[in-house]
């Protein structure tokens, strides 16, 4: 690394020298402590930097000496979603993508091979030239995901984040408030959108409400876990812990299990005794056992035991699976 | 003295038919899983000045139009106008059984609610607000404890309080729905009032909400009381409905369902607590050994094996009572009548007939027994769970299961039994393979020719014919269900009652109803057939037998009077024991001739054809014959063709074995009797469940399987050199 600061800073005087540009020396100090900081900087970073180093300097300044830096390929401009711009190495032929962590703002370069020549051969597909490309992936760093087991309030959720509902700090009124609108432990909501100090909007299944600073941050919740999306379709339902807002099959259930019903399907004849039965929407049903052909399976519904064949159950839909020791 | 007719409704398993038994003194059935009372079953009961008609509905968890029992029961409320209904309700059950009460109250009829097992859902820890309950539903509410016959008195006057202030009480708060089905409903009630003015058939609001719900049975009644009136409410209806459905995504009959449930989640919660102290479920605990995975189908098997050891080696003793007691019998009529045509007509054909039969009596009772045991426990809902998998590979139901095993004793309540399953699919299929389920008529016949030919082997010989009886059973199964009777299976969902111990007086009870069957079926059809066969056996007399066997027979009797009163002159010793011997050979030729020169033997010689190739001879084959009537008369028949008048089975066991049968053909024999059409009983019960076209076919189906089975047994027997 070193050796190619010193070669880019032989390359900077030469270049800079030719074209003539002025307060040189100034300009190399700001090259010198950009290529220091091996981040991607922001112009006020590298001011600030300046400034500890013994060098104060305009801002103005310095915001043009980095796009001379960017003419002539010593840095390269970034811009991330709603961020300031950043300026990052430009190490000519050493092409990188980034991965930005929106909680902590960290900065992640990443090459990937097969991404870049997937990238290229898409192109070739459409009979396009790339010439190049830039590509940015916005997310949680693994830094800030081990931090994030804790509850946290919702009103610090962000944007497009899925989270469960873990605990509620308010009083009385508040809770009355929360659960009149429906929502219960243990509940997913899907943050729709969030400013600042303001309203936020959030959606739970179907339903969106609009939730008050105040109660939102009264609302403590934890991140759901990645594989949790309301929208991505489910191929299994066989896991361990809570999985809320997550509707499996009553035949995918395994004994031990339990749930909430939220939808009795079955062509007339079979739906009608469910429900006959107690078997409705909203009732909490618990899987006993299945027989030891496999088939039917036995469960446990409004105090009493229910045999049905796996295939009638697989048309009622649970959701809230947990496993249990007793019903 | 004041008629008040009182009809029970309620879940099955509620202990519906207990209270019944308690109040009317009459005998019932108490089953543990739907179906066992299907008929409405009627008694009475004086009380305080009251003659009351109790009629008990069949067991129902809703009352919907798509089974026979919620039919029954519904039409029998709407139609006949009970003066009262009174609703037991499981207490640890009740918001499922609330669902069912709701709908009742719907009828317009007065309501009583008795809160059955009450002990058992205080010992779960549930405790039932009684007075809520009451005043929230508006309905009398009282606590019961059938089976130790506790509320009964309670029950009673409630119920006749309730018929008197009827006419100006309410029938008690009814299901409200939410605002827009209401509205629905009040635009089809004032049509329906409009047209009807007062002289509506049936409760305007329950019709309303019918046609709402699309309702078939409904609608053709209202269309056979006016056509018109039908088409304009079903145009009414079917936009209420998508009106419905449009509004809530779903069918209508699952809004509805949904507000009644919110409706009894909502009085459910005021009403029940449960304490947080509640003790081990026991239940619970014992279907963890009885279903479990590995455990549970040795053990079911166990069960099964344990039965029918039971019902041979236990059975053995009385039968060899009642056999002493036959033939102590026989020698006694021999005695006292003059011989003659009436004599012969006691001792060969009834005491001979019957006599062969009864012998079995013990085993029957013992059978069922252990089928009334699982019943009563609440085992045979387990095994239904546990068997369900292997039905339906046969194309049939888990609760097929039951009645099939039922056919081991008798097909006739097995058939009977049938009337659980839903789908008439269903039923056709389990009633048409039930008969190969070998019934306890034929066992006697087994016994009596394996025992014969088989010697030791013979247990191992019959239980081959049962698994065979089986095998052919699902074979045909399958093979009808791809041909015959294609289509969806009926929904097998079905509860798993607590276990309970059974009282031993209704054991008794279920055992002492199935025998009854049995016992009838001697009385009346094997006794004829008995007497018709001894009939066709003895006409045409024979003037000339081959030998002069009377002659005989009197020199032998003349020898030993002489013998006798030379030796001291008291008459009272009997006669040596050669000469007794002697003349039961004598006997036993004469009537043989007889019985060869006779109608049954014209009979028999004529069929000799067809049942030679399957090593079947002439008597055999007409036994084979009369047991259409019954099977019991096989054996009965056989006593008689083969000059037995006693009923003493080694007797016929050794008539048998010089008649020329052979082990081979023995087997071909039962082969047959295992396959062939049952018994005129079973006939006739087939016919009353399905139609006489499926009767006919059973007939014709299963005869042609037993000949081309024994035909194949037969001759592959003797190609092979078993001959």
């Amino acid at each position: 690394m070193n050796n190619r600061h010193e070669q880019e800073k032989k390359q900077f005087k030469q270049l800079f020298q030719k074209e003539g540009v002025d307060a040189f020396e100034k300009r190399f100090k700001v090259l010198d402590c950009f290529l220091k900081i091996e981040q991607h900087v922001t112009c006020r970073e590298i001011t600030d930097q300046l400034k500890i180093d013994g060098n104060p300097m305009d801002t103005e300044f310095v915001e043009e000496t980095m796009k001379f830096l960017c003419r002539f390929g010593f840095a390269h401009m970034v811009q991330f979603e709603d961020g300031p711009r950043r300026y990052e190495h430009r190490h000519l032929g050493m092409h990188h993508d980034h991965m930005v962590c929106v909680k902590c703002g960290d900065i992640l370069e990443f090459k990937d091979e097969v991404l870049e020549k997937k990238q290229a051969h898409v192109a070739a597909a459409y009979g396009f030239h790339m010439l190049q490309h830039r590509m940015e992936i916005y997310g949680i760093c693994s830094k800030c995901l081990k931090s994030r087991e804790l509850m946290m309030p919702l009103c610090r959720a962000r944007q497009g984040e899925t989270c469960i509902i873990k605990s509620f700090s308010g009083g009385r009124r508040a809770q009355m408030r929360l659960s009149s609108m429906g929502l219960r432990y243990g509940d997913a909501i899907e943050v729709v959108s969030s400013q600042g100090g303001g309203q936020m909007v959030v959606a739970t299944g179907d339903s969106r409400f609009a939730i008050c600073h105040g109660l939102a941050e009264k609302i403590l919740v934890q991140h759901a876990p990645p594989e949790m999306d309301a929208d991505t379709p489910l191929t299994h339902g066989h896991g361990p812990g809570r999985l809320p807002g997550r509707k499996i099959s009553l035949s995918d259930m395994k004994q031990g299990q339990e749930g909430v019903i939220v939808r009795v399907g079955g062509e007339g004849t079979l739906r009608r005794r469910l429900l006959e039965m107690g078997i409705n929407r909203g009732t909490h049903i618990y899987v006993e056992k299945y027989a030891p052909l496999k088939d039917p399976l036995e469960i446990i519904v409004k105090g009493y035991h229910v045999s049905l064949r796996v295939e009638e159950a697989a048309n009622i839909m649970v959701e809230d699976v947990q496993s249990v020791k007793h019903p | 003295m004041k008629n008040v007719t009182m009809a029970l409704a309620g879940n099955p398993n509620s202990g519906k038919t207990t209270i019944f038994n308690n109040l009317t003194g009459a005998r019932q059935k108490v089953g543990n899983w739907p179906g066992v009372t299907v008929e409405k079953k009627e008694g009475t009961l004086k009380r305080d000045g009251y003659h009351l008609k109790i009629v008990d509905l069949p067991g129902t968890y809703s009352l919907t139009p798509f089974s026979i029992e919620e039919i029954a029961a519904r039409d029998f409320i709407l139609d006949e106008k009970p003066d009262v209904v009174v609703n037991i309700i499981d207490a640890a059950n009740l918001e499922r059984s609330l669902y069912l009460a709701m709908q009742i109250m719907e009828l317009d009829r007065p309501v009583v609610f008795a809160l059955n097992m009450a002990d058992l859902a205080r010992s779960k820890g549930i405790s039932i607000d009684a007075e809520r309950l009451s005043m929230l539903l508006d309905v009398p509410v009282i606590f019961t404890v059938g089976n130790r016959d506790q509320g009964m008195d309670e029950l009673v006057e409630t119920a006749i309080q309730a018929a008197e202030s009827f006419p100006m009480g309410t029938s008690g708060r009814k299901v409200k729905y939410n605002r827009e089905i209401e509205s629905l409903i009040s635009e089809l009630k004032t049509v329906l009032q409009e047209n009807f003015q007062g002289h509506h058939p049936h409760p305007v609001r329950w019709t309303a909400i019918k046609l709402l719900e699309s309702d078939q049975v409904v609608k053709k009644s209202l269309e056979e009381l006016s056509p018109e009136l039908e088409k304009e409410m079903t145009q009414l209806a079917a936009r209420s409905r998508f009106r419905l459905e449009t509004i809530f995504h779903d069918d209508p009959e699952i809004v509805l369902t949904d507000d009644r449930y919110g409706f009894i989640a909502g009085i459910v919660k005021e009403v029940v607590t449960l304490s947080p102290r509640k003790r081990a479920d026991m239940s619970r605990n014992i279907d963890l050994v009885l279903t479990n995975r590995f455990l549970g189908f040795p053990i079911f098997i166990f069960f099964i094996w344990a039965m029918f050891q039971l019902t041979f080696s236990l059975g053995a003793y009385p039968m060899g009572w009642i056999e002493s007691g036959v033939s102590f019998l026989s020698g006694r009529l021999d005695l006292l009548l003059a011989p003659g045509l009436l004599k012969d007509l006691f001792l060969d054909g009834i005491v001979a007939g019957i006599g062969s039969v009864i012998v079995f009596l013990p085993n029957i009772l013992i059978l069922f027994f252990c089928i009334a045991l699982f019943e009563d426990t609440g085992y045979m809902a387990r095994t239904a769970f546990l068997m369900d998998r292997v039905m339906h590979m046969v194309g049939l139901h888990g609760k097929s299961f039951i009645p099939m095993l039922m056919g081991f004793g008798c097909n006739v309540p097995a058939i009977m039994a049938t009337r659980s399953l839903e789908n008439r699919k269903d039923r056709i299929l389990t009633i048409l393979i039930t008969p190969f389920m070998s019934c306890s008529a034929r066992l006697p016949v087994y016994i009596i020719l394996a025992g014969t030919f088989f010697g030791s082997r013979a247990g191992s010989v019959i239980f081959g014919l049962y698994f065979t009886g089986i095998v052919v059973a699902i074979a045909s199964g399958r093979l009808f269900r791809s041909t015959l009777l294609r289509g969806q299976d009926a929904p097998f969902v079905m509860e798993l009652p607590p276990y309970r111990v059974p009282m031993l007086k209704s054991l008794m009870i279920h055992m002492w109803d199935r025998s009854k069957m049995f016992l009838k079926k001697m009385g009346g059809v094997i006794l004829v057939g008995s007497i018709i066969i001894w009939a066709l056996s003895t006409f045409p007399r024979l003037e000339n037998y081959s030998m002069d066997y009377e002659g005989d027979i009197e020199r032998i009797n003349n020898q030993a009077e002489i013998a006798l009163s030379g030796a001291g002159g008291d008459g009272s010793g009997g006669m040596p024991q050669e000469m007794v011997a002697k003349i039961s050979e004598l006997e036993r030729l004469r009537s043989q001739e007889q019985v060869e020169h006779s109608f049954i033997g014209g009979m028999g010689r004529a069929m000799e054809p067809l049942f030679a190739p399957l090593g079947i001879d002439w008597r055999s084959g007409v036994a084979l014959v009369t047991g259409l009537v019954a099977k019991e008369v096989v054996v009965s028949t056989m006593g008689v063709l083969y000059g037995i008048g006693d009923g003493e089975s080694d007797a016929l066991k050794a008539a048998l074995k010089k008649s020329g049968m052979t082990p081979l053909t023995a087997l071909s024999m039962m082969v047959f009797v295992l396959l062939y059409v049952p018994c005129l009983a079973t006939i006739f019960a087939i016919w009353r469940e399905t139609s006489a076209g499926w009767a006919c076919f059973n007939l014709l189906y299963t005869t042609s399987m037993a000949w081309v089975a024994s035909f194949l047994l037969y001759q592959g027997g003797v190609i092979l050199g078993f001959g």
